[in-house]
């Protein structure tokens, strides 16, 4: 008898650790997954989208090269809009030879994703003329190598999921590295038309050499103009479109009118729905990402709040634009240069475009009552 | 005789040697004590010999003088030409509308600009607010989408304006910290009519409540294409000013936002224009001229087309800029702030500069460990030439940007009208350097420099009539250099006033779970009380700074108290940390920009004499005044940028609010991307230059003394703190214990039947009585009249009466033949009671006083307790029967509370101490045994007590035995009488030390007898120094921690009272007095145990004879020996 229930509880005691050892078994694992899963860089294919909803982003008036990023400059404009923002946009302008750590480790730590408008030119960083020393050809001949390795070495030290529009508004005629200043709809040796297959072969050429050095956390947005300029066929967001290996994102600018010059006070629908509906058939999947949007305050011209409403109204619409994935607000007040020559824009001269956010009380109430809205998502998607 | 009883007494020194060496060991402890106490100070008063790199430590060698580069041309000096051509246009086409408004022929104005932040800025004001007839002060502001009017005034300004004939007219800016807020002017200008008039008279009232004579708006950064909006905007502005009897000025920039305003649509009805003519060169723009000769002349010309010339103020420039050309950065300057750069520098020897065509604006390069710079200054030369063309103009008045960075001869050039001649030149050569403080650099851990040095500049009278200058020798003011800013990324958290044993670990919790390393300056005070958290900051790696030993303000201070400050504490951070620190802050004005030489000469002074460094801080969210967590961290948000070390505190009240905070301010930090870091850090040198380990050098010495010193100050602070806690923990159980035993042995008193003896015993009572004529009759007559059943006999000894006491004796008994009256020459009253007790023939004999009144009952309820076979004595209860004053009331309550309630008590253990001689009763057999009443103590009656203890016997209390005795009517009597119970009781106590702690009488020895040396003896001793330290703690703020202690105490003396008068069935409210015997009563009883002492100690004859003598003839009562209150 006595043995016997000895052995009953050995049998019970056993049983106890067996189960307390699968059971410490499980709890290991799991956490052993949960690091692993964590790890920064381990997953090249990290879910920079939402499965639902819009990431609300912006470009929150960083000074005259776009890179003055300061967490007092993002609390002010979230407190102002009463939302956190879950990507915040600036740039690197090659001109400076840097990689903008310092930028982008304050957005992540923010909590937010980085869009980085990587620019190709130098200073003065002046619109409206051609190529400098960092044409599209210098970069595909390798002048640039160096740079744009460090880059990527940076980026990769950077670790956490950024986005890159590189050349961003290339089918436009104002930034140096568009398809008019490498010959246009002129035929490219290999085929196609030489502007958008240079800009084609230099951004192959730079996401190829990033990614050689590891940076997979960087996501590359191919960020178009919402109407071509010249909008000529060959000059079209398609014929810019460098394969679905080289893109993550595809994206656009909006704006409605931007200068005292202006004559109109185009409407947000009309400049949406169309680049909207090119971007998708260029590929079948690719999120979509409103990479800048804004419109300017010229109340003789047209309601700046209504215009906003619109365009919130318009986006809300999932059912007809559901590969929407975000959209940055270009929050920016400039004043146009006093020495304008071009006849057409002498009337800016000295005038300001205000872009921002709060250019009036309607405008700031319009836009804090459009990102409320839950569809609106304040911050990015969780890594797996 | 005498001398042979003297002889036995106990504490007898016969050879006189135990006096002498008592003095001797005082007189040398104080010796030692005071030599000790002047080392210590020597110790401290020492100046320690470590300095910093002398790179951290002066200004000098900073600052060299660079070659001067070819200036860049100067664009920006023709910009006016394209608005002259513009305005010309215009003046041909349109006729012009001329203002009919009163203001615009009245005299020149001169206007000043003020700043609240700058005391320079007063400064200069008081100086010459009779040169000038208007002030603009900073005080509103416009801002945000919804166009708030915020109002920041200045009262004690305002009045002063008033005082002093000046017209304020505010500044009405649309600019937030450093940012301007164009949408909060043009969602006004683009509003309904209705808002837009709301808000002129909504200004209108805010100018009336200021006693404001106008507005001057200063709007920057606004669209010119709302320019015509703007028109119509002010014209509103203007018509509710005007009905306000108030004036619309407008501030003009003269630069390309000159296109912002209609100025001749506006010129009908705003009052005043003032042209900026400055800021040529600015933020944003390359090192330039201020504002050139050539610049402000075309502008001047663009606005004589506009307006009517007297509607205009030209304000010029008096302010300069410094172009940092390596790092971009653009400070504001003074006058001052440049000429002291340019002496540190050597710019003025290493060829000098002038101020001459074609800019005439001042101009020199230097450069520091920052970089490169280039100042432009504007001086009064500049001023002159300036002024000389806006005369030519003949405008409406001037303006000078701003009061506090001028050059101070601009105002001998203001008051000259006439062209310069050689005597006026002469009048501006001289530089005076005054006591005014300049800055230089950037940061917040300075270095001071208060030398002082003229300088002189030479005057030359160009054809034209202008002037130019050249600096020959840059004057020198008192000067504070800055660093610790180089990194923008970097910043130094500090905690001030600690360490505190609460708030500090809490701190130190939060750092080191982030491994962030701050920097405490701590209070010497508050380090000494616990030299384990300056310890902790070591081992943790933070940094430790002196913060003086009192917090006091030094600046307040003469220096041998500033050293003493910066000394104490130094050496206590040395001797508990092995370290030493080159760190100070001062308590108070820890702000960067300290503009006053006075509050500088502290900082001078730690510096020159002690060799520390001065931190100071920028970010201050004012912590200590608990504004909640929140807006602690916001305000250090909004503080940030402009400073790199912030100030929080870790003591000195409720720190839950900056603990709270901490952590707050630490993730905003670190989302910023700033990085928390220690002095040295910012300093850019080793943690171990800023705190270096002492090594042994000509000071070790003085560091043993210091340490020493203050290691024996905290033992002996930790000691009487010990003291304190044991004494109270003591008095408390002690009070518990007396009170439960006397309410135990009240109920078994109660419970016990009465007894019911068949042959009560004979009883013989004894009195001594010597010169009791007056009472004894009494004291017989109600001895005589007890309701005693037994045998009673009364015998009195009359020792030698002279009062006719024995005569009033043998009247009593002559009716009552159980009086037998003896007498005796005069010899003691222990000698006549030894009389009594030979003739007494009972074998109970109860002791009276003389003076002492029975009740009927007394001698039965004293007998009734002697049925116990057992039982050698009992003690009656004395009752104070003359209460008629506050001394015989206070002693009323004593007998009652101390001595009845704590025998009451020790009966319950048997371990009553003693049995008085004004009212007991004895077993004649016990008495016997024990020898009867010997005489080598003054208490005889405790003496014998303690005897019976020892053969055995039991002690008893009858508590309904009562006898009213005559207690000493005034303090002189009364501190006789105590200083013989005293005496006596140390003498039987120390008789009978035996019976201390002697578990063969557990109850005697454990608790009575200790009971009475450390209640009655030390604890009364003590008490004088336990007020004392309260009294002390009053004045230097420590009350709180001891008051708890007091308050026990009083409580608890309280509580007994109110027991032991409820059970002796005396009223309650007679408790309250306890209140204040505690603090008259006690510091009697304490000068009685003390004056008791030293009697022991002197252990002299004459002590003996003198006091054995008067004990003989004025004794009155009995000896209450052990029942000193507690």
């Amino acid at each position: 008898m006595k043995s016997s229930r000895r052995n009953t509880r050995l049998e019970s005691s056993s049983l106890v650790a067996v189960a307390g050892l699968i059971v410490l078994a499980i709890v290991l694992i799991s956490l052993g997954a949960h690091w692993w899963l964590a790890r920064p860089g381990t997953n090249p294919h990290v879910a920079d989208q939402p499965a639902t909803g819009i990431m609300t982003g912006a470009f929150m008036d960083f000074g005259d090269t776009e890179d003055d990023v300061t967490l007092e400059k993002i609390e002010t404009f979230e407190q102002l809009t009463g939302k956190h923002h879950a990507i915040i946009a600036s740039s690197s302008y090659w001109g400076e030879q840097t990689f903008p750590a310092a930028n982008v480790a304050l957005i992540a730590r923010h909590g937010s994703i980085p869009l980085v408008f990587w620019s190709p030119w130098d200073r003065p960083y002046k619109e409206g003329h051609g190529p400098d020393k960092f044409s599209l050809t210098s970069i595909i001949g390798g002048i640039h190598d160096e740079y744009i390795d460090r880059w990527g070495d940076s980026a990769k030290a950077f670790g956490k999921t950024m986005v890159v529009s590189f050349g961003n508004e290339m089918n436009g005629s104002w930034f140096p590295w568009s398809g008019v200043f490498y010959g246009g709809d002129k035929t490219a040796p290999g085929g196609g038309f030489q502007g958008p297959e240079t800009f084609k072969a230099a951004w192959r050429h730079v996401v190829d050499r990033v990614r050689a050095r590891g940076a997979t956390n960087v996501k590359w947005v191919l960020h178009v103009m919402d109407f071509s300029m010249p909008n000529d066929k060959w000059n079209l967001a398609a014929k810019y479109y460098p394969g679905a290996d080289y893109v993550d994102w595809l994206g656009f600018s909006l704006y409605g009118a931007q200068f005292p010059s202006d004559e109109s006070y185009p409407d947000f629908f009309s400049c949406f729905d169309w680049p909207y509906t090119e971007l998708t058939q260029i590929d079948p999947v690719k999120p979509i990402m409103l990479c800048e949007w804004g419109v300017g305050e010229f109340p003789e011209k047209g309601n700046k709040g209504d215009w906003i409403r619109a365009a919130f109204q318009t986006m809300s619409d999932t059912a007809k634009y559901p590969r929407l994935k975000a959209a940055v607000f270009w929050h920016e007040r400039w004043q146009n240069s006093a020495n304008e020559v071009d006849e057409s824009s002498k009337e800016n001269a000295g005038k300001y475009s205000d872009l921002r956010v709060n250019s009036s009380p309607d405008s700031l109430h319009a836009y804090r009552e459009g990102v409320a809205m839950p569809l609106f998502l304040g911050r990015p998607p969780r890594d797996p | 005789m005498p001398h042979k009883r003297v002889s036995s007494f106990v504490f007898l020194d016969p050879a006189g040697h135990r006096w002498p060496l008592f003095r001797r060991v005082v007189f040398w402890s104080a010796v030692l004590l005071g030599v000790a106490g002047v080392l210590f100070l020597a110790a401290v008063w020492i100046r320690p010999t470590l300095r910093l790199p002398a790179m951290v430590r002066e200004l000098k060698g900073h600052l060299k003088a660079e070659a001067l580069s070819a200036p860049t041309p100067d664009t920006k000096a023709v910009n006016w030409q394209r608005f002259y051509e513009q305005s010309r246009a215009v003046r041909e086409g349109v006729t012009k509308i001329r203002s009919q408004l009163d203001s615009q022929a009245s005299g020149k104005v001169r206007l000043g600009f003020y700043v609240d932040w700058d005391a320079n800025a007063m400064a200069s004001l008081r100086e010459h607010s009779a040169e000038l007839t208007h002030l603009a002060p900073e005080w509103l502001t416009l801002s945000g989408v919804h166009s708030n009017l915020t109002v920041e005034a200045d009262a004690p300004l305002a009045n002063y304006c008033a005082a002093h004939g000046l017209k304020t007219i505010p500044l009405l800016r649309n600019l937030v910290g450093d940012q301007w807020q164009p949408e909060a002017v043009e969602t006004l200008a683009r509003a309904s009519a209705e808002r837009q008039g709301k808000f002129a008279s909504d200004l209108a009232v805010t100018l009336g409540n200021l006693h404001a004579a106008g507005v001057l708006i200063d709007f920057n950064e606004l669209d010119p294409a709302l320019a015509s909006k703007f028109t119509a905007f002010f014209h509103t502005l203007a018509d509710s000013l005007h009905a306000a009897k108030l004036e619309l000025w407008l501030a003009v920039s003269m630069d390309d936002e000159f296109k912002t305003y209609e100025i001749d649509a506006l010129a009908p009805f705003v009052d005043r224009f003032v042209a900026l003519l400055f800021d040529e060169h600015t933020e944003g723009d390359l090192p330039g001229p201020v504002a050139s000769q050539e610049w402000c002349e075309g502008w001047l010309s663009v606005i004589e087309e506009h307006g009517e010339p007297g509607q205009w103020i030209a304000a010029l420039g008096a302010h300069s800029y410094d172009w940092n050309t390596t790092t971009r950065e653009l400070d504001t300057i003074s006058f001052r702030d440049a000429m002291t750069r340019a002496s540190y520098a050597g710019v003025d020897t290493e060829g000098g500069f002038s101020v001459e065509a074609p800019t005439y604006n001042g101009r020199f390069e230097y450069s520091d460990d920052r970089g490169s710079h280039e100042v432009w200054f504007l001086d009064a030369i500049s001023f002159f030439d300036q002024l000389r063309t806006v005369r030519q103009s003949n405008l409406g008045g001037v303006a000078v940007n701003r009061l506090g960075t001028e050059d101070p001869a601009i105002w001998t050039v203001l008051l000259r009208t006439k062209p310069a001649d050689d005597e006026f030149i002469a009048q501006l050569a001289p530089l005076k350097a005054d006591q005014t403080v300049t800055h230089v650099g950037r940061g917040e851990i300075v270095s001071v420099d208060l030398s002082h040095d003229d300088g002189v500049r030479k005057l030359m009278r160009e054809e034209s009539g202008m002037l130019r200058g050249e600096y020959l020798d840059a004057p020198t003011y008192p000067a504070l250099y800055h660093q610790g800013a180089a990194d923008k990324s970097k910043v130094g958290l500090t905690f001030d006033d600690g360490p505190d044993p609460v708030w500090t670990p809490r701190v130190l919790d939060i750092l080191k779970e982030r491994g962030v390393k701050a920097t405490f300056f701590v209070v010497g005070r508050n380090a000494e009380a616990h030299p384990e958290l300056l310890r902790r900051l070591i081992a943790e790696g933070h940094e430790i700074g002196n913060h003086s030993y009192t917090h006091g303000n030094l600046a307040g201070m003469p220096e041998w108290r500033q050293r003493l400050e910066l000394g104490a504490t130094e050496r206590l951070i040395e001797a508990e940390t092995g370290r030493r620190t080159t760190l100070f802050r001062p308590p108070y004005n820890a702000d960067a920009t300290p503009s006053d030489v006075a509050e500088l000469s502290p900082l001078e002074f730690a510096q020159r004499e002690m060799g520390y460094t001065v931190v100071l801080e920028k970010i201050d969210p004012q912590d200590w005044s608990r504004p909640g967590p929140e807006v602690i961290l916001q305000r250090v948000k909004e503080q940030r940028r402009g400073g790199s070390i912030i100030l929080l505190h870790d003591a000195g009240g409720d720190r839950s609010q900056t603990l709270q905070a901490l952590p707050l301010i630490l993730d905003w930090l670190a989302e910023r991307g700033d990085s928390v870091v220690p002095m040295s850090e910012l300093l850019n040198i080793s943690h171990e230059e800023i705190m270096p380990l002492t090594q042994r050098d000509a000071q070790s010495g003085w560091r043993v003394v210091a340490a020493t010193g203050f290691r024996s100050w905290r033992w002996f602070v930790e000691t009487l703190w010990t003291f304190m806690l044991v004494a109270t923990a003591l008095v408390v159980v002690r009070s518990l214990l007396l009170a439960w035993l006397a309410w135990r042995q009240q109920r078994a008193c109660r419970r016990r039947p009465a007894i019911a003896m068949e042959n009560w015993p004979a009883v013989s009572v004894l009195i001594a009585a010597y010169n009791e004529g007056k009472i004894v009759a009494k004291t017989l007559r109600a001895a005589l009249d007890s309701d005693y059943s037994g045998t009673l006999e009364v015998i009195i000894v009359d020792d030698g009466s002279t009062d006719g006491t024995a005569a009033e004796c043998r009247t009593v008994a002559a009716n009552d033949a159980r009086l037998h009256v003896f007498s005796q020459p005069n010899s003691g009253k222990s000698a006549a009671l030894r009389l009594a007790l030979t003739e007494a023939r009972s074998e109970i004999v109860v002791f009276l006083d003389a003076d002492t009144l029975f009740e009927r009952a007394t001698i039965r309820k004293l007998v009734e307790e002697l049925a116990d076979p057992e039982m050698g004595a009992v003690a009656g209860n004395a009752r104070v029967g003359n209460r008629h004053n506050f001394v015989t009331r206070c002693q009323s309550l004593e007998y009652i509370c101390g001595f009845n309630l704590d025998r009451r008590a020790y009966t319950a253990w048997n371990c009553v101490t003693v049995v008085p001689g004004a009212i007991s009763a004895f077993r004649r057999s016990a008495l016997d045994e024990a020898g009867g009443f010997s005489h080598d103590t003054l208490a005889e009656d405790t003496d014998i007590t303690l005897m019976l203890h020892k053969l055995r016997w039991r002690v008893g209390y009858a508590p309904d035995a009562v006898a009213w005795t005559e207690a000493p009517e005034t303090w002189r009597a009364l501190a006789k009488q105590r200083v013989r119970w005293a005496f006596g009781t140390m003498q039987c106590l120390w008789k009978h030390r035996d019976l201390t702690f002697n578990s063969e009488h557990p109850a005697l020895g454990y608790f009575a007898l200790p009971s009475a040396w450390f209640f009655h003896l030390i604890l009364v001793a003590i008490v004088p120094l336990a007020d004392a330290i309260l009294l002390w703690s009053l004045v230097i703020g420590y009350a709180s921690a001891l008051w708890p202690y007091f308050a026990t105490f009083l409580l608890l003396d309280l509580l007994l009272a109110a027991l032991a008068c409820g059970l002796d069935h005396v009223p309650l409210r007679r408790a309250w007095l306890i209140v204040p015997m505690r603090f008259a009563y006690r510091w009697l009883l304490a000068w009685v145990v003390w004056q008791s002492i030293l009697r022991a100690v002197r252990g002299a004859l004459v002590g003996w004879g003198k006091l054995e003598r008067s004990g003989n003839v004025t004794e009155s009562g009995s000896t209450e020996s052990a029942a000193l209150p507690k």
